[in-house]
């Protein structure tokens, strides 16, 4: 009788022998430049999607957010099609669309039922910028592989300028963190009587749907216009699902943005896939995890509404993801 | 004499169409307390709104000594937001202009003194959402408090609130009174408006102002009212009467 043990290794071990055959070497990534020049762009967009992560998930500004790279489409059609800068291009559409939202959605004083009109003006707008980006594409100009590498990005063919572009987002977010997290906090928790105190309260909301702007179109050339959320949103709100103070989330939020972020990468370059998806994956995989972690842990709700109401999920992108609809009151943010 | 700490004369405000309330005369002297009485849609929050300057008055005038401090129902709070009770009675600091700025030292302790005022010290450090409906009213006391405003506008602060809060918050006014501040407070507690020193009963325009004696009368309470005023007891001047709430939120 022939023992088991002898026969030599089971198959289920050689094919784990084989895959960790294929497993680089994260340091052998390193003497990589593409892969150098790509870990600098995630690690700088990370600080800055991560800090202002965590004021877009207090705010309820994840529609806004997605809408805002999303619309940037018809900007990335006619630079790809013209020559001209691609990040200028984009900059130029998302803070009209930032103004615009500002305006359209701008509240009548003593109001506080006007709220909805943000995310409509936010959903309107949308429409209309997906639409020109269609009619440019299809009808004016011929959009080709350019388009779609800003759409869902790329992170081989980055370059200085677009490190210089995410370095300034990091320094614009961290001054108005620093300057503005008090005002963004009052008026977060409570409008209605944040209101009354002498707040900037229109320019701070004007200045973070500007910065959201910004973030969005520096993180256009890794993540693409399309997958900014996974940078933008899904950090913060995972972290923000055990956070127990915003000093806790501006801190935790933009670590964990640079864990996903380098892990992905790294999982992109082992797998061969496209950086951005692989992101957006591992990031939405982590936050449902850590989402059944906590509920699992916590089934105590509080005492106004769900803990996890569905339209607070970042994975649950809609007009009324966005502002509208807080678990714990009614007020808008 | 001093002049009064509120005053209106000929008020009427809205929100761009028909005024939401109209002929509003009365005054405030500091030391006083004012309860705001009146049906829902009554003009009770708008009047509020009014004398914090949010509304441009349509008719007439409004005047406050000072920047006004306000307590809004805790119920427009969120319970969501990873505050703690000390972070929510230190965002009344801001009222001191320096936004920009990280809270001082002398600033927290400020909003902690504030905090122990209303009783709530030992929870200082708990999440808002944690704590119960009168400990949440009570925090957003703290925090006007901190604000040392000499006028303060309370908007429904007993509603909803467990007894020992309520009475916490009731001492507290008092005290506010006997500081010389003015008290402004909305409410649908027809009986708890004896214990201020003035009612203006209110629907859309100003029914009655005066002493409570005076305002709490069947004809006032009535034309106030309507049909949502149930009369419990009436004996000569006496009277027992509640408002019936329907609650719109």
């Amino acid at each position: 009788m022939v023992n088991a043990s002898l026969s030599g290794p089971s198959i289920q071990t050689i094919i784990v022998l084989i895959i960790l055959a294929t497993v680089p070497d994260p340091f052998d990534l390193w003497q990589l430049p593409f892969a150098r020049t790509a870990m600098a762009e995630l690690l700088l967009l990370s600080v800055a999607a991560g800090l202002l992560g965590a004021w877009v998930v207090l705010r309820r500004r994840a529609f806004f957010s997605h809408a805002v790279g999303a619309a940037t489409f018809p900007g990335l059609v006619v630079a790809a099609a013209t020559g001209f800068s691609a990040p200028l291009a984009a900059l130029a559409v998302s803070l009209a669309y930032a103004a615009g939202v500002v305006a359209l959605g701008r509240r009548r004083p003593g109001r506080r039922a006007g709220a909805d009109r943000d995310h409509l003006a936010t959903a309107l707008l949308l429409v209309a910028a997906l639409a020109a980006g269609v009619v440019l594409a299809s009808d004016v100009f011929t959009s080709g592989a350019g388009v779609d590498r800003l759409l869902f990005g790329t992170l081989l063919g980055l370059d200085r300028g677009d490190l210089v572009l995410a370095a300034v987002a990091v320094a614009l977010v961290a001054t108005a963190t620093l300057a503005l997290g008090r005002t963004w906090a009052a008026l977060g928790f409570d409008r209605e009587g944040a209101g009354t105190l002498p707040l900037p309260a229109g320019l701070a909301d004007g200045l973070l749907l500007a910065l959201i702007a910004v973030v969005a179109v520096a993180a256009l050339p890794a993540v693409g216009a399309l997958l900014t959320t996974a940078l933008l949103i899904v950090p913060a709100a995972t972290v923000r699902l055990f956070a127990p103070s915003i000093k806790t989330l501006l801190i935790a939020a933009p670590l964990l943005a640079a864990s996903e972020s380098l892990a992905a990468l790294y999982l992109a370059l082992w797998l061969d896939a496209p950086p951005g998806p692989a992101l957006a994956t591992l990031s939405a995989a982590i936050y449902l995890t850590a989402a059944l972690a906590r509920a699992l842990r916590s089934p105590r709700r509080p005492t106004r509404g769900p803990m996890f109401p569905a339209r607070e999920s970042p994975l649950f992108i809609s007009p009324g993801a966005g502002n509208i609809g807080s678990p714990g009151g009614r007020g808008d943010t | 004499m001093t002049a009064p700490l509120v005053e209106a004369s000929g008020l009427a405000a809205g929100y761009g169409g028909p005024p939401a309330i109209r002929e509003l005369d009365f005054a405030v002297e500091a030391g006083q307390s004012v309860a705001v009485l009146g049906p829902n849609g009554g003009g009770k929050t708008t009047l509020l709104r009014a004398l914090l300057g949010e509304l441009r008055p349509a008719a007439g005038s409004a005047r406050v000594e000072g920047r006004p401090a306000y307590v809004a129902q805790s119920e427009r709070t969120r319970l969501d937001f990873p505050v703690s009770a000390l972070d929510v009675a230190l965002m009344g600091t801001l009222a001191g202009g320096r936004w920009w700025l990280p809270a001082r030292r002398s600033e927290r302790a400020a909003a902690a003194r504030a905090l122990e005022r209303v009783g709530l010290a030992a929870v200082a450090g708990t999440p808002f959402g944690e704590l119960s409906g009168g400990q949440r009213q009570r925090v957003l006391l703290a925090r006007a408090l901190v604000q040392e405003a000499r006028v303060l506008l309370l908007d429904e602060p007993l509603a909803g609130v467990d007894r020992p809060s309520a009475e916490a918050i009731e001492s507290l006014l008092g005290d506010l009174r006997g500081e010389g501040r003015a008290l402004l407070v909305s409410t649908h507690d027809v009986e708890g408006a004896r214990g201020f020193d003035r009612v203006l009963c209110l629907n859309r325009r100003q029914v009655a102002y005066g002493p409570p004696a005076d305002c709490l009368r069947r004809t006032v309470l009535e034309q106030t009212y309507g049909s949502e005023i149930v009369v419990l007891e009436e004996d000569g001047r006496s009277l027992r009467a509640v408002a019936v709430q329907h609650h719109d939120h």
